[in-house]
């Protein structure tokens, strides 16, 4: 990140922040150290830091300016947001961006106290939005976007956050879709059906706002989208070499470039570094982890509290994680020659996002996922650390971990934590199952 | 009061009803959750029962696949299933109604099949684009059954079942009806095993059987005394030893907001309509589940006119442990209720009872609380 980045970054700093953005503040204040520091011990550049920097700076240059803000959850893009000049605000960062610190876990605390739910039963990377909200920590957004996949308890508590708020919420059916080998997931209908919510999103969001939806802008904003994807795909392609060019923790890195910024030139740019970076590496043979032994299957989010838990993994095992769930973002690029090629380029990223398309139908959706994985990325072995709460996933985990140990041959570690709370199941437990399974089962 | 001996037997599955009903060489369908319309596989000559899992005591084998931490009742269905105890379902319908139940569904394929599955996907929003999915979803299933049991389901058969349906609703309308009296002459728990018959039995034999319950009631008041009017709320509830629990404590269940109940049976459907829009409409209308994101305002709505109509002096939501959505509907309805000063007892449960000994104490302590005020 440059010089003038942070200048700029820390000169925002010094402003007079509104009162709901103190926490946001002293997020924004401690990544920008954070990112000093790291360039400081001379760690290797990534697009992260600023991606994360700027995420910060646009929601209070929102609040800053009146500027509406919608919150959205991880699984959707933000790009007709942008095309509407509208600030889009990812809720999870309350819950993934403050697990490494175990800044969230007071928040898990005040949720349980206000009997909100427990962990087994709603997922705390939603959860703790209803406590922030209560502390007056979290940036109030203007309105709310949520779909009905992946999962009861995601929309349970968007749904909850908006009757205690008054905050105006659009709902995007995503459709439960029939398991049939042969099909790309979707067809005619499935498509249709989601364009038709996503145009009455976008007059939900014109009568609810100033802004107006403009086909220029939007075409605009699909083609940057498209742009990003090229590069988002070549990336993960490049990720089938042996040895994987990237580390662990840069596997999932396209993923939040996407979900924080997909449709503007921040994203095109920064995607476009990845891929270079990996493309550059695999020209020169040179692994993301040195002397790679081992190469494994995540098909399931990070122990978000353990931020040092792959680096462990690459250092202790040779071994390295090849994208997890979110981070294997795989939406391709789309015709969007007309106001309807984007619409349904738009429809058809939604339906294929992380997490969507794996979790919005039948197990066979995710087990042909998995089976694909292994085979195209070499994956020596799986590790499935599922959330307790997460009922969509957990309740196939040994159907789909059946599936790898019979079709592919491969070892399978299944184990429940909790990957926002370390208290559930702490990282030395988490460990000790990996390093178990490593040395007795994989090696 | 007791009920026909016909509805107390067919609080169990399977009973000798589905015995008659399997020995004159018709189907049986199991079917999940109150968005699927019964009538669609009535009118194809089968009979579609509620799935439920009576009596089930351990869930080791789900409990492996499902983990331990998806509800009870799933893991209840699917162990049943792994130990063949559906044997008299000819099939089983399912849709997403819930994270648990569509991989309960997911378990049974892999499993435990059944010999016909089918999966509705049910859109969870109210709009008018969802509403067309919705009717194009049932016509994909009527057109299933039809090709898989090598029937016809024509328009006349819809209507006719329609028909019986709602007769069946008016009846039930009527039951309730009799549940606002100072005495009423039924009882929470006999409510419940008239609901479950409901679900369970061919639907014309039910109609004959609570017309017959209905003439008896009319002219009859209870006996018996009560400590407070009581409402219940929440999931899957198939347990009518949880309603007597809470009767022997004191407490008359004289109404209800669950998917057995006025869920299952508020609102009729247009006869006069085509006979698949009219049911996707009367299914889209009716009081809806937390399943459907955004109705909680309507959904409270309905309990507080509840409250009114049946001068009930308390609500007891109970909820399925492991539950999330009934977690985040409680939530707002306990804050709803407390603005309006409605006494509110939260519940959480297991499918099978259990606990029985600290359920019973708090629900005492809220009966005590509900008396002395």
């Amino acid at each position: 990140m440059s010089e003038e980045l942070f200048k700029k970054y820390e000169e925002m700093a010094q402003e007079e922040w509104p009162e709901d953005l103190g926490l946001w503040k002293n997020l924004f204040l401690g990544n920008i150290a954070l990112a000093k520091e790291n360039l400081a011990k001379g760690m290797p550049y990534t697009p992260i830091p600023e991606l994360q920097l700027e995420m910060f700076a646009r929601i209070a240059r929102a609040r800053m300016s009146g500027k509406p803000i919608v919150m959205y959850p991880f699984n959707y893009g933000p790009e007709l947001f942008y095309a509407m000049n509208v600030e889009p605000f990812m809720q999870e960062v309350f819950s993934v961006g403050l697990a490494p610190f175990r800044l969230n876990e007071p928040y898990i605390d005040l949720a349980n106290q206000m009997g909100y739910g427990d962990n087994p039963t709603i997922c705390n990377a939603q959860r703790p939005l209803i406590a922030t909200y209560t502390r007056g920590d979290a940036p109030k957004s203007d309105l709310l976007f949520y779909l009905s996949t992946p999962c009861n308890s995601l929309a349970t508590t968007y749904q909850v956050y908006s009757h205690m708020t008054g905050v105006p919420a659009f709902t995007l059916d995503i459709p439960y879709w029939s398991y049939d080998p042969s099909s790309e997931f979707y067809d005619e209908k499935t498509v249709d059906y989601v364009i038709r919510q996503l145009k009455d999103l976008v007059s939900w969001l014109e009568g609810r706002t100033n802004q107006k939806f403009h086909e220029d802008k939007f075409q605009e904003t699909m083609n940057l989208v498209n742009q990003a994807r090229e590069n988002v795909m070549e990336f993960n392609d490049l990720l089938k070499a042996v040895p994987c060019p990237v580390n662990s923790l840069n596997g999932f890195a396209n993923f939040m470039i996407m979900a924080f910024s997909g449709g503007t030139p921040d994203a095109v740019r920064m995607t476009k570094w990845m891929r270079d970076y990996a493309k550059g590496n695999v020209e020169k043979g040179v692994g993301g982890v040195p002397d790679e032994k081992i190469r494994i299957a995540w098909p399931y989010t990070h122990v978000f509290f353990d931020s040092q838990l792959f680096p462990w993994i690459e250092e202790t095992f040779n071994a390295v994680v090849i994208m997890d769930i979110l981070g294997h973002y795989h939406v391709g690029p789309h015709d969007t020659s007309n106001l309807d090629k984007c619409f349904e380029s738009l429809a058809l990223g939604t339906l294929d996002y992380s997490m969507i398309d794996t979790c919005r139908g039948p197990a066979e959706y995710y087990i042909d996922y998995l089976l694909r994985f292994v085979n195209d990325y070499k994956i020596d072995c799986v590790v499935m650390p599922i959330q307790f709460a997460c009922k969509h996933i957990y309740a196939i985990t040994n159907l789909a971990a059946e599936a790898v140990r019979r079709e592919a041959g491969l070892p399978v570690l299944v184990f429940g934590c909790d990957p926002y709370d370390s208290r559930e199941v702490p990282s030395e437990e988490i460990r000790g199952k990996i390093e178990e399974f490593i040395t007795e089962i994989v090696m | 009061m007791s009920v026909p001996s016909t509805i107390a037997e067919a609080v169990h599955l399977p009973n000798p009803s589905i015995d008659r009903w399997r020995n004159e060489g018709k189907k049986v369908l199991g079917y999940f959750c109150s968005y699927i319309p019964d009538e669609i596989i009535y009118a194809a000559n089968m009979l579609p029962v509620r799935m439920r899992a009576e009596g089930c005591a351990d869930t080791p084998t789900a409990d492996a696949y499902m983990s331990t931490t998806t509800c009870s009742f799933t893991r209840c269905v699917l162990e049943l299933a792994t130990r063949k105890e559906y044997q008299f379902l000819d099939g089983v319908v399912a849709y997403n109604s819930c994270d648990q139940v569509r991989r309960l569904y997911d378990n049974l394929k892999f499993k435990a099949p059944f010999p016909y599955q089918y999966f509705l996907s049910i859109p969870a929003t109210l709009t008018d684009v969802t509403l067309e999915w919705y009717k194009h979803e049932l016509s994909k299933f009527k057109k299933n059954l039809e090709d898989n049991f090598a029937t016809a389901v024509t328009n006349d058969d819809l209507k006719r079942a329609i028909e019986i349906y709602n007769k069946s609703r008016d009846l039930l309308r009527e039951l309730y009806e009799l549940r606002k009296r100072e005495r009423p002459p039924v009882s929470g728990t006999e409510v419940m095993n008239v609901l479950l018959a409901s679900v369970t039995l061919p639907r014309e034999e039910f109609n004959g059987l609570l017309a017959s319950l209905l003439e008896v009631c009319r002219g009859r008041e209870a006996e018996s005394d009560y400590t407070a009017r009581l409402m219940l709320v929440g999931s899957h509830l198939d347990d009518p030893e949880f309603v007597e629990m809470i009767e022997e404590l004191g407490g008359l269940v004289v109404t209800d907001s669950l998917c057995f109940g006025t869920r299952y049976f508020s609102g009729l459907v247009d006869v006069n309509s085509a006979p698949l829009d009219a049911l996707a409409e009367r299914y889209f209308s009716k009081v809806s589940c937390p399943r459907m994101t955004g109705g909680h305002p309507e959904r409270a709505k309905f309990v507080m006119d509840q409250v009114k109509e049946f001068n009930v002096d308390g609500v007891i939501i109970q909820r399925m442990k492991f539950c999330p959505t009934w977690w985040g509907e409680a939530f707002m309805l306990r804050e709803d209720l407390k603005k309006l000063g409605v006494p509110c007892l939260e519940l959480e449960k297991e499918y099978v009872l259990s606990g029985v000994g600290a359920m019973k104490t708090r629900i005492q302590a809220f009966l005590e609380t509900l008396e002395e005020r």
